[in-house]
């Protein structure tokens, strides 16, 4: 009797990694928890020990890895964006003085985020 | 003012009040689909109070007209990173073009690229053909046909080249209209704005200088500042005066060694333009360094060839028997600039071929041996002429890929960008809030994915430590 061993089918790394990309360029956060559960379902299935998942992981992260230096350029980005209008935000809610010169000076160091 | 004309001037000033305001609100929606429309809010200004039989009655309202809710350090931002794509747009489209030269399966009807590195391995396999019967016409004949292949695909890549550097130099003089007539209008703009509301936001005004600001920077990189009532200075990003209030300084070209240049005044701007961004930041980019960069190393590995080959061919023996003036198989070049341009073949008697060695009868094959033996030699900047040719093209192919890595990225931050801007700024249901909350969700999660595939990841290739990530 073959012995039952748990199917641990798993979307290619590369169209998972593409499609976080574009969830987060367009800010679809829904699709981006959904996929983060996924990565998580992942992380769990996932068995160094497996050689066989080992070796198919290896050839489909050799594979991802432009797709993944995208998603971290767009991740760096996003980050420096959300910096930006934390920094607004605040100072609509008051808490910052605005002044005009300082906020030029934000927008110039902001811009040096995720853009190198 | 105790009288009733002051209770119906307090209603009328109220019923006035909701009048203007109902004006913007339908403004809002008949500009809705306008580009560049920043959404007007109405603002009042609080009256004193009217006193009635000493009676205090509230306070009324004027309207004083509309503020655009709009938000500067967000749309420099926004346009900050709109001139890095535009930059990395340009750049990409001319890298593919220059890339498509060097992939002879690319499949474009119109693609003429020959295959550079085929065509090396063909030319010094003939002659270890040659070496086997070195008296053999066709033999002879085919070192002189896989040569000409060689040179052939070379000056013709080379040409294409020269070609697509001319075509971008067009492409980027033809910017410089563009970029003039957006700054004049600036300039007007600013005029207005400062007579009509130097003090407050001008509304439709202000509206249409920052669509004139946000083309101006998919054209060029620009740096802007705000000054006294209400204007606005533009500078390149190398700080030349573009616009000073009311006065626009003009962009203009001039050539220089065949190239255009750019000039404000009397300053030549070009560098600073290259590296400052925008559609002209891409193609003088592309123009100035990618395209000289591909040039010298193909000049580079046309320059060794014909020099080696040339070399040793006139140290041998041809079928006639002359020793050592059988001639030049290519194009002798005078220096390593231009070699790949001028590359061709030069010999047409494959007698002259010199496969034998000096002072060697007719039929050795000792320097035909010798001239097969250079493709394993490394006679291109320390590299043999193959691997030269094929670092050359994963070169050029990784600055491609680093490129258009760039591009996604700032294209994606400009989505995300002009999503915040739209929610915030133009006419939408959505507020300020909640786009704020959605850009915070949607930057946890992406964070949350990034962090368990790179361990994942990092894992399966055996560069990080086999654990799992929560």
């Amino acid at each position: 009797m073959q012995e039952f061993r748990p199917h641990r089918e798993h979307p290619e790394l590369k169209k998972l990694i593409a499609e976080a990309s574009r969830a987060l360029a367009c800010l679809d956060a829904d699709r981006l928890e959904e996929l983060a559960l996924s990565c998580q379902a992942l992380n769990r299935a996932w068995l160094p020990a497996d050689v066989e998942m080992r070796t198919n992981l290896a050839r489909e992260a050799t594979e991802a890895s432009g797709n993944m230096a995208v998603f971290a350029r767009v991740l760096e980005a996003t980050r420096a964006n959300l910096h930006v209008t934390n920094r607004l935000h605040d100072l609509r809610a008051g808490r910052l003085e605005y002044d005009e010169v300082q906020a030029r000076g934000w927008a110039r160091t902001e811009s040096g985020h995720g853009d190198n | 003012m105790g009288t009733i004309s002051s209770a119906f001037s307090l209603i009328s000033q109220a019923l006035d009040a909701d009048q203007s305001a109902l004006s913007v609100v339908a403004n809002n929606v008949a500009n809705a689909n306008t580009a560049g429309y920043t959404e007007e809010t109405p603002t009042w200004r609080e009256n004193a109070p009217i006193e009635i039989n000493g009676v205090s009655y509230g306070s009324g309202v004027t309207s004083t007209g509309s503020t655009s809710v709009r938000d500067r350090v967000l749309e420099e931002r926004l346009n900050q990173q709109q001139q890095l794509a535009s930059a990395s747009g340009a750049r990409l489209t001319a890298l593919d073009t220059l890339q498509a030269l060097f992939t002879p399966d690319s499949g474009t009807a119109s693609s003429t690229a020959g295959d550079i590195g085929t065509d090396l391995t063909s030319f010094f396999s003939s002659f270890s053909s040659l070496e086997a019967n070195p008296t053999n016409n066709t033999l002879r004949q085919d070192v002189l046909s896989t040569a000409a292949t060689l040179a052939g695909d070379i000056s013709n890549a080379a040409a294409s080249m020269n070609s697509q550097k001319s075509a971008l130099d067009q492409d980027a003089a033809g910017v410089t209209s563009q970029v003039n007539a957006l700054t004049t209008a600036i300039a007007q703009l600013n005029q207005q704005i400062e007579t009509t509301s130097p003090n407050a936001d001008a509304g439709t005004l202000e509206d249409q200088r920052q669509e004139d600001l946000s083309q101006l920077s998919k054209l060029i990189g620009v740096n802007q500042v705000t000054t006294e009532n209400n204007g606005l200075s533009i500078t390149t990003t190398s700080g030349q005066s573009l616009v000073s209030d009311g006065s626009s300084f003009q962009l203009t070209t001039g050539t220089v060694n065949g190239s255009t240049h750019f000039y404000v005044g009397t300053t030549d701007v070009t560098s600073g333009l290259t590296s400052g961004g925008g559609e002209l930041g891409g193609y003088l980019t592309a123009r100035d360094q990618d395209i000289p960069s591909a040039m010298a190393s193909l000049d580079q590995l046309a320059y060794s060839v014909s020099t080696q080959i040339n070399a040793l061919n006139n140290a041998g023996t041809d079928l006639a028997g002359d020793t050592s003036n059988a001639g030049n198989i290519f194009s002798e070049p005078t220096e390593v600039s231009g070699s790949a341009a001028s590359m061709s073949v030069v010999m047409t008697d494959p007698n002259h071929i010199a496969a034998a060695g000096s002072g060697d009868g007719t039929g050795d094959n000792s320097n035909a041996k010798t001239m097969a033996n250079l493709a394993n030699k490394a006679i291109v900047d320390g590299q043999t002429a193959t691997n030269y040719y094929s670092n050359f093209v994963t070169t050029l192919g990784s600055t491609v890929s680093g490129v258009q890595t760039e591009n996604t990225a700032q294209t994606a931050s400009v989505t995300q960008l002009q999503t915040q801007r739209d929610a915030l700024s133009s006419v939408s249901l959505n507020d300020e809030a909640t786009s704020m909350q959605k850009l915070e969700r949607s930057y946890q999660a992406a964070s949350q994915v990034f962090a368990i595939l790179n361990t994942i990841m990092a894992s399966a290739l055996n560069q990080g430590v086999e654990t799992s990530v929560s």
